[in-house]
């Protein structure tokens, strides 16, 4: 599953770029009418009433609660068989903590958003100030009631783009190729067909495909194993680490070597510290929901010293 | 007559001075010799990155003792796909039924450790140990046992004091951390 959240102050050009986003990438726009409509199916709230005025007036308390699972769930739905652009709506909390997703934060400057909403609903500047700011205010604290969180806090997005000089279309497109370099090549796994779930470990069933490393640099570390006379299997079991309510997989681990004699797993990255680090992040995840495996990761930097280290006119280095 | 420098225009960041090593070699020579006292030992150091260690080393102790050397291949990209480690120049000395001490200059991945201790322990020795002056934890694959260490480092690469780059810079006095090409 693809995400994009895109948060936005009043006035940005959030929901044109939004729409671009959607547009270019092939991902399901989810937006407010889309959360409202879904949630009426959930049977929970009705399309004539304003979510927002609900969350924020008085007996909010038992209606907020029910609200944030609804839509937690929902959206989570949806996540599962489709690429989602999601705009507004806390998004980029609901998956702060899946990785792959890209948060988006547009901003610009309180007088550029007057000026663009004045244009854009026909408004004199009194008017259109005032918008701004009860706009501004609402998501406020609607960040503030239903996930506890400063919705100012921009250290809390991927990407944060200043739309004052720049087109919406340009927007868009800085997006979608941020988002290209940030989503981890590596699909997450779904729990493919032919595999038994046990535990929430995945074994692949014995007439799995054979061995195909998904990246050269497996092969390598594979041979170096053979070399060094150590048993090894690839990617030979796959943990859960996340589910949503209704016990669908949403987020896997596959790492991609078993050492069966050391008893450990080992996940090789030669990718960028800023996605190893995602990597790291899956792998803490892994200890905590499975402390009884070990699991081990090789970063870039360690995987070169592995390889280069004895590759120049046999040079020994290090461990001579 | 104008001092030779060696390596001066290598940009080398110091880690571990002269007198850190020489005050640490000195500790482990002295534990060595207390551990071993009364027991029929052999160091084998293995080539070629142990060698100024262990000469150190020995040169600390104050127990008898015998020396041997081991070598074996490594891995490198260009290994052929079929290749398998091998040891490239065996013990000349018998080891069993002795107390045998690894000397390794450094511990990181742990791939050929692992692999010498496998081929080694089949020789029965009355005991096998290891003594590596540096340890890299964070880069381990095979656990190994290191029973003597000098220094834990974190994941960098390191030359001097034996330790090489394209077998540059081994006889430094101290040892450095080195940004490779």
């Amino acid at each position: 599953m693809g995400i994009i959240t895109i948060s936005r102050e009043f006035g940005c050009g959030g929901e044109t770029i939004a729409r671009l986003v959607a547009e270019k990438t092939q991902f399901l726009l989810v937006n407010k009418d889309t959360i409202i409509q879904g949630l009426t199916e959930y049977g929970i709230g009705k399309p004539e009433e304003d979510l927002d005025k609900i969350v924020v007036s008085d007996d909010c308390e038992q209606l907020v609660p029910q609200y944030v699972d609804a839509m937690h769930d929902y959206i989570y739905d949806l996540a599962i068989r489709n690429n989602l652009v999601i705009l507004g709506r806390g998004g980029s909390i609901l998956f702060r903590d899946y990785p792959p997703a890209l948060h988006v934060r547009m901003i610009a400057q309180f007088t550029q958003r007057v000026q663009r909403v004045m244009k854009l609903y026909d408004l004199n500047s009194e008017t259109a100030v005032k918008l701004v700011k009860e706009k501004d205010s609402e998501k406020r604290r609607y960040y503030r009631q239903i996930f506890d969180a400063n919705w100012n806090n921009v250290r809390a997005y991927d990407l944060v783009l200043n739309t004052e000089k720049m087109g919406l279309e340009d927007a868009a497109d800085i997006i979608v190729s941020a988002y290209q370099t940030h989503a981890s090549p590596r699909e997450v796994k779904n729990g493919p067909g032919g595999v038994d779930i046990e535990n929430g470990i995945v074994t692949p069933s014995a007439d799995a495909e054979a061995e195909k490393f998904m990246h050269p640099s497996e092969e390598e570390f594979a041979h170096m194993l053979d070399f060094y006379r150590l048993r090894w299997e690839y990617e030979p079991r796959t943990f859960l680490l996340e589910w949503d309510s209704e016990g669908n997989v949403i987020e896997a681990f596959s790492p991609d070597f078993y050492l069966p004699d050391q008893d450990l797993f080992i996940e090789l990255t030669t990718q960028k510290p800023r996605q190893a680090w995602r990597k790291n992040r899956k792998i803490r995840r892994m200890k905590e929901l499975y402390p009884e495996v070990n699991v081990r990761l090789i970063d870039k930097k360690g995987f070169e010293s592995l390889l280069k280290k004895h590759s120049i006119d046999q040079d020994e280095g290090e461990e001579s | 007559m104008k001092e030779y420098k060696p390596y001066q225009e290598d940009q080398l960041k110091i880690l571990l001075t002269q007198e850190q090593i020489e005050e640490k070699v000195a500790e482990l020579g002295k534990k060595i010799s207390y551990d071993y006292a009364g027991k029929d030992l052999i160091l084998i150091g293995v080539l070629r990155g142990s060698t100024y260690f262990m000469v150190d080393l020995t040169r600390r102790m104050r127990i008898p003792f015998a020396i041997d050397f081991i070598s074996i291949s490594h891995y490198s990209e260009q290994t052929d796909s079929a290749g398998v480690v091998r040891i490239t120049k065996d013990l000349d000395l018998s080891i069993t039924d002795k107390h045998v001490l690894i000397i390794e200059d450094i511990v990181d991945t742990g791939l050929s450790l692992g692999y010498l201790l496998r081929n080694l322990k089949t020789r029965d020795p009355a005991d096998l140990k290891v003594c590596t002056l540096l340890n890299v934890e964070a880069r381990r694959i095979v656990e190994v046992p290191v029973d003597y260490k000098g220094f834990d480092l974190p994941n960098i690469f390191v030359v001097g004091y034996g330790l090489d780059y394209n077998e540059k810079y081994r006889n430094l006095q101290f040892i450095a951390e080195f940004d490779r090409p």
